[in-house]
């Protein structure tokens, strides 16, 4: 299994590649949306797992989700929000532009594995 | 719009908490212990600005030794071997957090900037538009840490003007 990370922070990069890597992820790395959207496009086999922040410079998470969610070769990967944006409109507006799940800053461990329990992504269950 | 309710300490030690549970302090052993408000701590600052219906700014500093330690904890990784680059990282990120979560309870509206850091000890961070309008301060394996948000002069004066 593959999962991409997008966040502008590499230390929360590092702390999002532990946790789905400890999951039985390979995992690849991307600083914001643009960086990411082009990391994909020289894939051949895609990410099942997209962790996204949401704040980030060039394109936004947000903008980013919509863009997956617009392109039919990236259609079919998960998209979890991970993010300081707790606010509820703005968890609607993520989840209305395709988002699957919504992990607020700060996370434990364990609450990053039972959101990816609740997409099918691990088995229910799981700890690290 | 002026706003005449604004999160407090007791918020900024609730996010704090949160934050010291999941990153720094997983372990519960070296939780941040609240002091009375500590001047010229600070060697190291990230800060978040807040604008929309809200506008200010939330500030994080702390000492060079406790901005070394941090980014140690996040990146699990020996204090010695975390470089400049890593410091500035996770105090940015850190600030990013507290003041995603303080948006949170201001009124819809509020927009957070990305992160600015300055790890240079012996420099200043001034917001000469704002005051402090409070301050969790305290030390966290014995080195000086402060969470602190600033409003500005603007949003004080529609508040009084209210």
């Amino acid at each position: 299994m593959l999962a991409i990370v997008v966040d502008d922070s590499r230390a929360m990069r590092l702390i999002l590649r532990r946790i789905v890597g400890q999951l039985g992820f390979d995992v690849i790395e991307a600083g914001d949306g643009k960086e990411a959207l082009d990391a994909l496009a020289g894939l051949d086999d895609l990410p099942q797992l997209a962790l996204v922040d949401w704040n980030m410079p060039n394109m936004n998470g947000l903008e980013f989700v919509s863009a997956v969610r617009a392109d039919a070769r990236l259609r079919e990967m998960t998209l979890v929000m991970v993010t300081t944006e707790s606010e509820q409109s703005q968890i609607v507006r993520a989840l209305a532009a395709g988002a699957h799940e919504y992990v607020i800053k700060p996370f434990t461990a364990g609450a990053m594995v039972e959101k990816l329990a609740l997409l099918g992504l691990v088995p229910s269950g799981v700890t690290i | 719009m002026s706003v005449d309710t604004v999160p407090t300490v007791e918020d900024l030690t609730e996010i704090c908490d949160q934050v010291w549970a999941s990153y720094l302090d997983p372990e519960g052993l070296n939780p941040l212990l609240p002091v009375g408000p500590m001047a010229g701590i600070g060697e190291m600052f990230a800060a978040v600005s807040i604008t929309g219906s809200w506008h200010g700014h939330v500030v994080v500093t702390c000492s060079a030794n406790a901005a070394r330690q941090a980014a140690a904890a996040f990146l699990v990784m020996e204090p010695e071997e975390v470089s400049g680059d890593d410091v500035a990282d996770v105090l940015g990120e850190l600030a990013n957090i507290v003041g995603g979560n303080v948006k949170s309870m201001l009124p819809s509206g509020c927009f957070v900037s990305l992160p600015h850091v300055v790890t240079n000890p012996g420099a200043s961070t001034r917001f000469p538009s704002a005051v402090q309008i409070c301050e969790l301060a305290g030390t966290w394996l014995d080195e000086p840490v402060s969470i602190s948000m600033w409003q500005s002069n603007g949003d004080r004066a529609e508040v009084r003007a209210a």
